[in-house]
């Protein structure tokens, strides 16, 4: 079932829409909320020249509406101001760090799903049990932990007392030039293998480990209990028991025809555990200094470079947006009733 | 079954189920030492950051001092049993300001609907295209560090949630017959709205903003550790669990005590939450009491 044309083009106006809600708030914030933006932009150690060269490319002079066009344009072309702390361009700077971040979430997001779903259906069809009142306190146990402590504790543990794991970076440097490892598309991993380069290969594995395992924790818990919530109502459900009367066997219940139904609310509540697991990247990037846009934001925020926060803001507010949209259009492609 | 009744029930299965009991008596523990704490620290100096004892740094967790000290040789057990204060202040504040800007958008939103509710509408998805506590984070970057300003940031993400609930539940108070009533008897629109609509409307969003307050908790706790929350020495938990940071490898306790507050306080709160949310459902609230053998 492909999706209708008119619903992708009514979602992608859609998404044009809510980028431009995304720039417009951010506009505001950045420019009306503080009594000077210039200072702000221009970093806390700027001579005078530098406030009024920041406040030249915030176009302060002029009036307000046109400010905002002029800020739309230097959007649109890349004009991002420079960031002080690395004094390189925004752009440049946060391009180079988002595919860090991608395999360290997208490895996270396996994690949470692989082991979300089952343990989810495992909770429901064990209902009032012990198997399900453990899952509920594990899973909200979870949910409840700052997931920096989670990534502090995790990476004294695993990595210093027990000695088991590397706790830091992506890969070791000093392996990375004896074998000579390239990256071309930033993922580490996909790259060393393609290239047959094993040693990299099994380091970056092992530096992705700790970070991944504790980033997916958040996730983990949202899909578990939303699987576990979901199957519960599928399995009272009319045509369930009609299948039970009809003797099928329980596996061919569930697998067939009650986990296919589960899985459509799990997929579309999707955006939303990205969202906090974006978030959480920037805390758990920050602690296991792994190079993406989470660790860029945070070193960003605390030596207060200003461009730079506003740059990753921006950017993580739209790559979100355009997770929703696909997870909607996904969603829309699995459950036809979406799309009426 | 009256509303009184119903209240009854969901509060004594409550009390009834033993996790659910725990995580009252922890929500209960949480605000009781968060108001009591400013005047019963044991080292109310070290508490707030004051002090600087060279001779008492990192030693390890004993009688004197049940959690440690830190780097500046101050009692961490007074820094986080201070820092349950801080946390219910930010929590008490973030829920109420985005309740205060909520609750009036909303309800004016669901109320008169047409281009004014649209309008409100649109301008509260806009909040809701950031993914959650990325607003807060900017916010609290352009406000600069500081306990107010964190409040304000986590208020200003947070309130689009609010005006949602209150702007759904408008809309179905708004189509009973007693509204039309008073409608007919000429009572102004600002009248209805604060008498009939606000107090109808008003409960499940106050119930979902109580619970909320493990999440406030929680987020504002990691806006510190970025350091775009509170300022130094102040001994919010968030704050504290940074402070360790550097020392980790030798003091494991400075790190480890406060993010267990963190984690306890909020888990209380996220299972009370459950369980209300079990309770209040009234499929879910007859398998449970089939299963504590209560007869209807």
């Amino acid at each position: 079932m492909p999706v209708s044309k008119e619903y992708l083009v009514k979602r992608i106006i859609l998404l044009v829409f809510v980028i431009f809600g995304v720039l417009f708030l951010t506009f505001i914030i950045t420019r009306l909320i503080p009594a000077r933006p210039e200072l702000l932009w221009a970093g806390p150690h700027a001579t005078m020249e530098q406030i009024e060269k920041a406040r030249k490319q915030l176009h302060l002079d002029q009036p307000l509406y046109i400010q905002f066009i002029l800020y739309l344009q230097d959007f649109l072309t890349g004009n991002w101001g420079i960031s002080w702390r690395t004094k390189a361009p925004v752009l440049t700077d946060v391009l180079s760090t988002l595919t860090a971040t991608l395999e360290l979430v997208i490895i996270a997001f396996l994690i949470a799903f692989i082991t979300g779903i089952p343990v989810g259906v495992l909770a429901a069809l064990k209902r009032y049990n012990w198997i399900d009142d453990l899952v509920r306190i594990i899973t909200v146990i979870g949910a409840s932990m700052p997931v920096f402590w989670l990534a502090l504790i995790a990476q004294l543990v695993f990595g210093n007392w027990l000695g088991l794991l590397p706790s830091a970076k992506r890969a070791d440097e000093w392996i990375t030039i004896v074998t000579g490892f390239k990256s071309i598309t930033g993922f580490y991993l996909i790259d060393s293998m393609l290239q047959g380069n094993l040693p990299v290969f099994i380091d970056a594995l092992r530096r992705v480990i700790l970070p991944a395992f504790v980033l997916a924790a958040y996730p983990f818990c949202l899909t578990a209990r939303m699987t576990r919530a979901v199957m519960i109502e599928v399995l009272s459900e009319q045509h369930v028991r009609s299948l039970i009367a009809w003797g099928l066997p329980q596996r061919a219940i569930l697998f067939k025809y009650c986990l296919k139904n589960t899985l459509v609310p799990v997929i579309a509540s999707l955006g939303l555990s990205f969202g906090y697991t974006i978030i959480g990247a920037f805390m758990v990037e920050l602690v296991f200094v792994w190079p993406g846009i989470g660790f860029y934001a945070a070193m960003s925020l605390l030596s207060f470079d200003y461009p730079a926060v506003i740059g990753c803001v921006i950017t993580v507010a739209i790559f979100y947006c355009i997770v929703n949209t696909i997870v909607d259009l996904v969603h829309s492609i699995i459950d036809p009733r979406v799309r009426l | 079954m009256s509303r009184f009744r119903q209240q009854r029930i969901i509060l004594s299965l409550i009390i009834r189920n033993p996790i659910s009991l725990v995580s009252l008596l922890i929500v209960a523990c949480f605000v009781f030492l968060g108001i009591s704490a400013p005047l019963t620290v044991p080292y109310p100096e070290d508490a707030w950051g004051l002090t600087y004892n060279v001779e008492k740094r990192f030693l390890s967790p004993s009688l004197e001092h049940p959690f440690g000290t830190d780097a500046l040789g101050r009692d961490v057990f007074s820094r986080v049993l201070l820092g349950s204060s801080f946390s219910l202040v930010i929590a008490i504040g973030v829920i109420g300001l985005a309740l205060f800007i909520g609750i009036p958008i909303g309800v004016v939103a669901g109320y008169y609907g047409g281009r004014i509710g649209t309008l409100l509408m649109r301008i509260t998805d806009m909040f809701l295209a950031f993914p959650p506590l990325l607003l807060a984070i900017v916010l609290a970057a352009t406000l600069g560090r500081g306990l107010l300003n964190l409040i304000i940031a986590l208020a200003i993400s947070w309130w689009p949630w609010y005006a949602r609930l209150i702007y759904v539940q408008t809309n179905t108070v708004k189509t009973m017959p007693y509204i039309d009533a008073a409608k007919i008897a000429g009572i102004p629109g600002a009248k209805i709205i604060f008498r009939h609509v606000i107090p109808n409307a008003l409960t499940p969003t106050l119930v979902q903003a109580a619970l909320d307050m493990g999440s406030a908790i929680l987020e504002a706790a990691g806006l510190s550790f970025i350091g775009v929350g509170v300022k130094p020495p102040t001994p919010e938990w968030g704050l504290l669990v940074s402070e360790g940071w550097q020392s980790i490898n030798y003091a494991w306790w400075i790190v480890f005590f406060p993010g267990l507050a963190i984690m306890i306080t909020v888990l209380g709160f996220n299972l009370l939450a459950d369980a209300l949310r079990e309770s209040a459902d009234p499929r879910l609230r007859r398998t449970i009491l089939m299963r504590l053998g209560v007869k209807q």
